[in-house]
């Protein structure tokens, strides 16, 4: 079976500093892989080197069998790649609905249309309000997202990346700042992601994270140090060295 | 559309309409003609500044290729309709052209290229003697006649500039409202995430490029016809910084607010020259009080003043009732 993601030699450099040293993991198609690592290990830069947001060095990462390096982001979106972010990244002066709507016209080729009204394009309102319903934010579609709450905006951000459609969802730190009873909320949903969406998630949350991945990927300083089962990874003392301590 | 929109845009239509009627001297009906002249250059400088977050300094150099083009087709022989549509092609190339040059660079590296190329446009327009008459310019033989209607007269052309005015606004109005046009403001506010949300950010802004050299060639067509002659004082550093200003001051985030400024901004120079000497730093005083006390030019800020006003004239809502106690 071709992996939904084959990552092989990854490496980056910023300056004399390493980010990513010689990376190298397969993720198969409908896994739920967990990214763990101190802060600084590289995980949010692997992030961005599969996204094209940062240029690799050298190494390959392949979607689905397609090469990504040296693909333009938007192309490597359209292969069915999405993400979300450790920093909020929406548009914050917009409704929700408007949001979930340029995701949606991010794949959709009407974005290059300078003449039809968007609003009045009642399947693409439909599908942004379908999107919105998932993460539990249909009523509050047209509030302004400056307007929010930190959790609602974590959960706009999951129905941009799922009203995408996605094959492969790469998640940074989804319950970074959140409260327990968001935590909570957040938690379920990503659960309800059906089987067909592969998930490469970084956690810092441990309980959730833990109780969510099947395999798992330690990074430390840039480099792959243990990787495995859940019990496998946990139980390796270089996981509790450097990670997870006694 | 909300009722008070549609009331205040009948409104506009009517007076527009009833404009030469109501001034009467030829020399405001004129006025008037360079007013939405104006207006459409600065519209289309906006798409570019108030929609795209790109600062242009070289839209006057779409009056040159658009006027220049014009000129030495007609004087060539060519139909006056043929000439006008070749000038609007060849200029609307020079944007794709311009916008490719323009777009290797982000923010400040992008103004002093389009600067840069702006004032290359003047240059040409100033040295090819042989082509463009040097700093003397060259003349229009006449205004052209379309569909036969004879615009030589100030209000037969007042009502031609209308027309087509009233096409370039309802054009950038839609492009506005359009996936397009929202596809664009996304890019200006994020666009990295835009990217990752399967956007071209840099095909968004060259064809937004290309669309205002588009439109910017209408106005420049326009500005030829009502001026029947082009030197190169109309491509100037200095015209570019008026239309950009036109945009800035009206208000670039909206769609009417280069209209405002560009009437504000004409009337000074034309009118108010006539009275004050010093006519440019009535202009520079105007401008600073606006980006002081309204920063976000003349149309958001009167709009967020009456949504004030009328916020504060709403009834408040009443604390409900206590309940009786059992």
């Amino acid at each position: 079976m071709t992996p939904a993601l084959a990552i092989d030699g990854l490496n980056k450099r910023f300056g004399g500093l390493p980010a990513t040293r010689n990376v190298s993991f397969t993720v198969m198609p409908g896994e739920r892989r967990l990214i763990i690592g101190p802060n600084g290990a590289g995980k949010t830069t692997l992030f961005n080197l599969m996204t094209g947001d940062l240029t690799a060095d050298a190494g390959s990462v392949r979607l689905f069998g397609h090469e990504l390096i040296g693909m333009p982001t938007q192309k490597r979106v359209h292969l069915g790649l999405a993400r979300t972010y450790q920093i909020l990244t929406l548009f914050p002066k917009e409704s929700l609905l408007h949001n979930v709507k340029l995701a949606l016209l991010g794949l959709d080729p009407v974005r290059w249309n300078p003449w039809t009204v968007l609003s009045a394009r009642t399947a693409m309102n439909d599908a942004a309000h379908a999107a919105l319903s998932k993460v539990g934010l249909d009523s509050s579609a047209d509030r302004i997202v400056a307007e929010t709450s930190y959790g609602e905006r974590r959960r706009l951000e999951l129905a941009m990346a799922l009203a995408q459609k996605p094959k492969v969802l790469l998640l940074d730190e989804p319950l970074a700042g959140l409260s327990q009873e968001e935590r909570k909320t957040v938690s379920a949903l990503l659960k309800t992601i059906p089987r067909d969406v592969t998930i490469v998630m970084i956690e810092h949350d441990m309980d959730t994270a833990l109780e969510f991945a099947e395999r798992i990927t330690l990074l430390h300083y840039g480099e792959v140090i243990v990787e495995g089962s859940r019990a496998e990874v946990v139980a390796d003392p270089r996981t509790r060295e450097v990670y997870l301590g006694d | 559309m909300k009722r008070g929109t549609l009331i205040a845009l009948a409104i506009a239509i009517a007076l527009l309409i009833a404009l030469p009627r109501i001034i009467t001297h030829e020399f405001y009906i004129n006025m008037a003609s360079q007013c939405l002249i104006f207006a459409i250059l600065a519209l289309s400088c906006n798409l570019m500044l108030g929609f795209g977050g790109m600062v242009s300094l070289g839209h006057a150099a779409y009056i040159g290729v658009a006027g220049y083009t014009c000129i030495l087709l007609t004087v060539a022989g060519w139909n006056p309709l043929l000439a006008a549509i070749a000038a609007l092609m060849v200029s609307t190339a020079s944007a794709g052209l311009f916008g490719m040059l323009s777009l290797r660079a982000p923010g400040l590296g992008f103004l002093m290229i389009t600067l840069a190329l702006g004032q290359i446009v003047w240059g040409i327009a100033y040295r090819a003697n042989n082509l463009t008459g040097g700093d003397n310019g060259i003349s229009l033989p006449a205004r052209p006649q379309p569909f036969g209607f004879d615009i030589t007269g100030a209000t037969s052309f007042y009502y031609f500039t209308l027309i087509v005015f009233a096409v370039a606004l309802f054009g950038m109005g839609r492009f506005a409202r359009s996936p397009f046009g929202a596809s664009l403001m996304g890019t200006r506010d994020q666009p990295r995430r835009m990217r990752m949300l399967g956007h071209n950010v840099w095909m968004v802004q060259w064809l937004t490029f290309v669309i205002a050299g588009f439109w910017g060639s209408v106005g420049g067509l326009m500005f030829v016809y009502y001026n029947v002659f082009l030197s190169p004082h109309a491509l100037t550093l200095q015209q570019s910084a008026e239309i950009l200003l036109m945009a800035i001051l009206g208000g670039a985030s909206s769609l009417t607010g280069p209209v405002v400024g560009a009437v504000i901004i004409t009337l000074i120079k034309n009118v108010a020259s006539t009275y004050v000497e010093r006519w440019n730093t009535l202009l520079g005083a105007i401008f600073i009080a606006v980006i002081i006390f309204m920063p976000l030019g003349l149309v958001p800020g009167f709009r967020a003043l009456w949504q004030r006003f009328a916020s504060r004239n709403k009834p408040k809502p009443t604390a409900p009732a206590p309940e009786p106690a059992e």
